[in-house]
């Protein structure tokens, strides 16, 4: 019984996405104009999308850009948000300032950067930057702010200097509020990455996808669609995998306490 | 020996007014002793437990260990909350041998202490349990031994059972006992419970409701080792209960009159 369970539930995806596909075949077929290709073909055209060298170079230097932006902002956000969260100053000091930057649209900037930085990587890696950055800031500034004061004293009372409080205390401590940041980030790279090579068209994985719209290639706007989106997939899975394994010690699942005093 | 000399302490509150906590304390805790301070919530019992442990400078008045000035929190002076504040992401054992490894003690020889004290706490093949795997209880276990193994002079606990229910309660009243029968440290015990400070201590210091001032000074004149089912029957200990019980009482009201 529960052997029948943990299988349908790690079936559960796989079903979802072929009933998604299985909808949408069908309603290709019924529809059947040119610009909604069938689930079918779309398919279809996934092997040359990747067979192409082209192709294959343009997506692997849009995952390269969204790596080096991802990485350039957990490197600052992290720092930033624990530093935020633990000193009052330093928390009135950026909150208006990222209050402010928090519901535009970073791709909205994209016309600015472009104008500053022209249409090259920097710009494109800075619009990922900043968009990343924002709830890695945030969700680490919440984990700080919420780090138990009687823990710091347990540290200090040992002998912990202020900066070693912070990077053995309240850095484990809010890591599995760090780690949600991370995610959202992550996901966000990807939606910035793709929008930013939409509006600076010169290379990536978005490229790809206007140009081939341009040119009428209805399936394969809707290969990479499903090429970009299963990138999502796979980089979430695997991001969560990471984030499960490291936070492990605060996952409720066996939180019954022993009956032991 | 602990000397806390004239310390007042004045919280900002949220209405900008000054709120008095503790009004003048002056008090000498003895090497060896285990002195309880007791009083109702909010007579600012806690705060000076904190000022001994240098987690809070106190706005007027000086506290002194050993005739040196408190600056800060240090490993001489070890704090046990009612919180536990133990680490979480650090199994039992990396919890208890997390001082010893910041005083630069070898991982082998740390770890070895480590789980000596483990099994003095009673958690024996618990070592590996992370915190949220444990019982309150055992929790408050896991800290006591975390902070004991740093060796601290003095033990600042600050209502490290009153998270607990009564049986698990008694059964950490009775190991604390023990655990402070072999190795004498300085405790300084903070709790609103009279007969756990009774049961407990060499001296139960009373305090008033807020503004928190010492009321009494009580000397626990009971023979050690204790053993809570002779000490039930014995008139002394119902006496001093009763006693502290009725200078608690006339602080309550105190307080009904403004």
């Amino acid at each position: 019984m529960i052997a029948m369970r943990t299988i349908l539930s790690r079936a559960a995806p796989v079903l979802a996405c072929l009933g998604l596909l299985g909808i949408w075949q069908v309603a290709a077929l019924l529809l059947n104009t040119d610009s909604f290709p069938t689930a079918w073909e779309a398919v279809r055209a996934i092997p040359s999308i990747l067979g192409d060298k082209e192709s294959l170079i343009n997506i692997l230097a849009s995952l390269r850009r969204m790596a080096i932006g991802f990485s350039l902002a957990v490197t600052v956000a992290i720092p930033l948000g624990l530093t935020m969260g633990r000193g009052r100053l330093v928390a009135s000091f950026f909150n208006p300032l990222l209050m402010v930057i928090y519901p535009v649209p970073k791709a909205a900037l994209m016309p600015i950067i472009m104008l500053w930085l022209g249409v090259g990587e920097i710009a494109k890696i800075l619009v990922i930057f900043l968009g990343v950055s924002l709830p890695v800031i945030y969700h680490s500034f919440q984990g700080a702010k919420a780090v138990e004061e009687k823990m710091l004293w347990s540290g200090a009372a040992m002998g912990l200097s202020a900066a070693q409080r912070m990077i053995r205390i309240v850095l484990p401590a809010a890591l599995p509020e760090i780690l949600t940041g991370c995610r959202t980030g992550l996901v966000l790279a990807l939606i910035t990455m793709i929008t930013s090579e939409m509006i600076a068209r010169q290379s990536g994985a978005g490229n790809i996808l206007f140009n081939s719209l341009d040119m009428g290639q209805y399936d394969t706007v809707y290969a990479m669609i499903i090429i970009v989106g299963a990138m999502g997939i796979g980089l979430d899975a695997a991001f969560e995998s990471v984030r499960a394994r490291l936070v492990k010690w605060s996952e409720p699942g066996f939180d019954i306490p022993l009956s032991f005093a | 020996m602990i000397e806390i000399d004239h310390v007042s302490q004045v919280f900002q509150t949220a209405g900008r007014r000054g709120h008095l906590a503790l009004s003048d304390i002056s008090l000498e805790i003895g090497e060896g002793a285990f002195v309880s301070i007791l009083g109702p919530s909010g007579c600012g019992k806690s705060t000076l437990l904190y000022i001994v442990g240098g987690f809070v400078k106190p706005t007027q008045g000086a506290a002194t260990i050993k005739g040196k000035p408190i600056a800060g929190p240090g490993p001489d002076r070890g704090p046990v909350f009612q919180e536990f504040a133990l680490f979480p992401w650090k199994t039992v054992l990396g919890n208890v041998m997390y001082g010893p490894l910041q005083q630069g003690i070898r991982r082998a020889e740390a770890e070895d202490q480590s789980r000596r004290l483990i099994e003095m706490v009673g958690l024996k093949g618990f070592e590996n349990f992370y915190p949220k795997e444990l019982s309150g209880g055992m929790k408050q276990r896991v800290a006591l031994a975390r902070t004991l193994a740093y060796h601290p002079s003095v033990l600042l606990m600050d209502e490290p059972f009153g998270a607990l229910d009564a049986h698990t309660r008694t059964r950490l009243q009775n190991d604390l006992l023990n655990i402070w029968e072999r190795d004498r440290k300085t405790v300084l015990f903070v709790t609103h419970s009279v007969e756990e400070a009774v049961f407990l201590s060499d001296t139960v210091v009373v305090m008033t409701r807020s503004p928190g001032r010492i009321k009494q000074i009580v000397n626990i004149d009971l023979p050690r080792p204790r053993r809570r089912a002779e000490l039930l029957l014995d008139g002394h200990y119902q006496k001093y209960i009763v006693d502290i019980e009725h200078l608690i009482d006339d602080t309550s009201e105190e307080v009904a009159q403004p």
